[in-house]
């Protein structure tokens, strides 16, 4: 049993600290809101400083330009931003979608694309969601027809994180009209600048925007931008959705590490041996010291290749809800600063804590619902009997 | 990073299941719970011949000199079982304490407790409940004479010696004495959980300087470690017992047919079992991450210990919780397994240090002054 980082490893971890040292987060223009993840804000100049290192292709295979590094680094690197709090919200999209493109894309994305991730110029949305498609995605209407050497996209995706400043989308649509449920659905990719494309915000509770809904009409993508074959987009999404999961909450263990100990700071200034506060920051440090160990768990078995669906699940089941529970304790330590927005003259901790509780109301929701990723776990990992579909 | 059990420990989890499951199917739990001695002698010689009771004795002392690793191994396996012995306490922390310590004493008294022939307890706690070096008011010395009362010691019935710790004017001190020195007397405490616990009460114990367990002073010093250990194998058993009710339930979830359809196919129930693996697999793998902090030698392994145990103390309690709504009316009843995993989660949180005390732990080390 060994959690420790080889030789190698920790000269890379080191590496990507004295980065972070000679370029703190902050000096980096923000151009998208941080959506509480962990992942910070979104940011197109740290993305592309993170694409000049190499970092953001360094996993992929040597023929598409990659330096072949194992799985582990890319846990080191996240973990490392997210204890730094630096702005890579793009980050794990990108890495999603370039694997997907290695494994599954046609030539055409591998040669137009993957250059483009890499240097940090690429960056990505999902398209999965509709206005009557949420936990039952299957119920989706966008649909796309072959006219000649393109699809003809129709349809509309929402809550797409960042899909007003991203580059590209993956969109699962209908490409068979006559298949229904998990038959006949491809996953298309979707260049933001084609004609038909309209992406409009949609404000959050947050009084901010980082999500999108995004109307397509009429939208013509070159044959071969799909994502496996077409008509397998279903196997595409369900491929795609353990490792989107855990991508994208695996920074979320030191992100509130992070947070607690910005709250541990305020309550050995503000509150001192405050007994109360004192054990309920103890007793959170040990549910996220508990959530970081689920999740290499969870990488463990996702680099052997073996069955993590379970793991994965619960691993962002209890990253989302912790979150809420740490936040919502952040709150409570504040007392009446909490409501204070960052910039306000008496805001504490420079207002972060009121955002992301507001944030993290989303996060049960996103990527899966906490009830969604529970019934996998009970259906898929532990081998219940799913729920019988009602009839209609 | 590898996760994954070394080719001994893998053995060791193998026949240790094996054995378990002929040799300690949980109806003899279940008897070994109601009955006031509920000592399994037969089962304790056939593990020594095993050499379990040995693991963490070193080569030279008869021991296998078996790693933290392969003793957690095991001890999973023994949660997994609801095992009721002095194992934990003899094997794992008395065992370490003696290694410890070192000295005469203590190393004639390993290779007896490598063959499984002796049983040591620990007389730690007192009427204050807390297992803290300033809580302790037993005043020993030795030579001389000691009176005084210790709480909560497991096994005393059928240890053979006992590590009893007190204060003297050097601070912390540890005697080792036979349990058959005139004047310790072991009373039995009423215990729900069906552990065999006792108050120990010494008048007038004569001891001699041979029954000091290190320097006068000490005696903490020399605990700390093996308390340690001790917190890591009662975290590991009760991950090992928390993973069994998650089994007996999802198991039930199956067959348990109400309204024309298993139970487990009804969202409520599913969840209800998502969660538990939630608990156990957290519980878990946090403890396995805090031993090889321990057996990396990192300074944040008694954190890691602490955080370990408070965590899985209340997550794998949260699985026995909800594993009694699972499991429906027939997990009430004495004749179900579900109370006994149950009872002994509890008695594993509180052994070793309990949720507050490794909590403050755990708040130094965050920063909290």
């Amino acid at each position: 049993m060994d959690f420790g980082l080889s030789g190698p490893e920790q000269a890379f971890a080191d590496e990507v600290r004295a980065f972070l040292r000679a370029h703190p987060p902050e000096t980096f223009q923000e151009d998208g809101t941080d959506a509480g993840y962990g992942s910070g804000a979104h940011s197109r100049t740290f993305t592309r400083a993170l694409g000049e290192r190499g970092w953001l292709s360094m996993a992929w295979p040597r023929e598409h330009g990659g330096q072949a590094r194992p799985m582990s680094y890319l846990l080191i690197l996240l973990e490392e931003l997210a204890t730094a709090g630096a702005p890579f919200g793009p980050l794990s999209g990108c890495l999603q979608v370039s694997d997907s493109i290695i494994r599954n894309g046609s030539e055409t994305l591998q040669r137009e694309i993957l250059p483009l991730v890499a240097r940090g110029e690429a960056t990505f949305w999902q398209g999965y969601s509709e206005p009557d498609a949420g936990s039952d995605l299957l119920a989706l209407k966008t649909h796309a027809r072959l006219e000649g050497d393109h699809w003809v996209l129709d349809g509309r995706k929402i809550w797409s994180s960042h899909a007003g400043i991203a580059t590209y989308g993956t969109v699962l649509a209908r490409t068979d009209p006559t298949s229904t449920r998990n038959r006949g659905l491809s996953m298309l990719m979707v260049d933001n600048r084609l004609p038909g494309m309209d992406v409009r915000p949609i404000r959050s509770l947050t009084g901010r925007v980082y999500h999108y809904e995004i109307f397509m009409d009429g939208v013509r993508v070159p044959r071969d931008w799909v994502l496996g074959k077409p008509g397998e987009g279903f196997n595409q999404l369900l491929k795609g959705l353990d490792t989107d999961r855990f991508w994208g909450r695996f920074y979320k263990a030191p992100f509130l590490r992070r947070i607690l100990g910005l709250l541990v700071d305020y309550v050995n200034a503000a509150m001192p041996r405050d007994a109360v506060a004192r054990r309920r920051l103890a007793h959170a440090a040990g549910e996220i010291a508990a959530l970081r160990a689920l999740f290499l768990r969870a990488a463990w078995l996702i680099e052997r290749g073996m069955p993590a669906t379970g793991e994965v699940s619960a691993a962002k089941v209890m990253a989302d809800e912790l979150g809420q529970r740490v936040l919502s304790m952040g709150m409570e330590l504040l007392g009446p600063y909490a409501v204070l927005r960052a910039g306000s003259r008496w805001a504490r901790l420079r207002g972060e804590i009121e955002h992301q509780y507001q944030t993290s109301w989303g996060h049960t929701l996103a990527g899966g619902t906490s009830e969604i990723q529970r019934t996998t776990i009970a259906v898929r990992a532990l081998g219940l009997p799913a729920e019988p579909r009602a009839r209609g | 990073m590898d996760l994954s059990f070394s080719p001994s420990q893998q053995l060791l989890q193998q026949s240790a299941r094996a054995l378990l499951q002929q040799r300690c199917p949980i109806e003899r739990v279940q008897e070994l719970a109601l009955d006031p001695r509920g000592f399994a002698a037969d089962l304790w010689k056939e593990i020594a011949t095993l050499g379990w009771p040995g693991l963490l004795v070193p080569t030279e002392l008869g021991g296998s000199g078996g790693s933290v690793g392969d003793a957690l191994a095991l001890v999973e396996e023994l949660g997994r079982a609801c095992f009721p012995s002095p194992f934990i306490g003899s094997a794992i922390v008395a065992t370490t304490a003696l290694t410890t310590a070192g000295g005469r004493r203590a190393r004639a008294l390993l290779p007896a407790l490598a063959l499984g022939e002796r049983i040591c307890a620990l007389a730690l706690l007192e009427e204050s409940g807390r297992l803290d070096p300033d809580a302790l008011a037993l005043a020993v010395a030795a030579p001389g004479r000691v009176t005084g009362r210790k709480l909560f010691v497991s096994d005393a019935h059928v240890a053979t010696d006992v590590i009893a710790l007190g204060r003297s004017p050097a601070g912390p001190t540890a005697l080792l004495l036979p349990m058959d020195r005139a004047g310790i007397t072991a009373r039995p405490l009423d215990s729900m959980t069906g552990d065999k616990l006792f108050e120990l009460e010494l008048v007038d114990v004569e001891t001699g300087p041979d029954d000091l367990l290190g320097a006068p002073g000490d005696g903490w010093a020399l605990l700390a470690p093996a308390l340690g250990i001790g917190a890591l194998a009662r975290s590991a058993e009760m991950a090992g017992a928390a993973r069994r009710v998650l089994e007996l339930c999802v198991e039930h979830a199956r067959v348990r047919v109400q309204g024309g359809r298993p139970i487990g196919a009804y969202q409520a129930v599913q969840h209800a079992c998502a969660d538990l693996f939630r608990d156990v697999e957290s519980a878990r793998w946090l403890m396995w991450e805090a031993a090889w902090k321990l057996e990396s030698g990192r300074p944040d392994a008694d954190a890691a210990i602490a955080a370990s145990k408070a965590y899985g103390a209340e997550a794998c309690l949260r699985v026995a919780r909800r594993g009694h709504q699972i499991m429906g009316a027939i997990g009430y009843s004495e004749e179900h397994p579900l109370h006994l995993f149950h009872k002994r989660i509890l008695a594993a949180g509180l052994a070793a240090g309990d949720a507050t005390r490794h909590l403050e732990t755990v708040a130094k080390s965050i920063g909290l002054a």
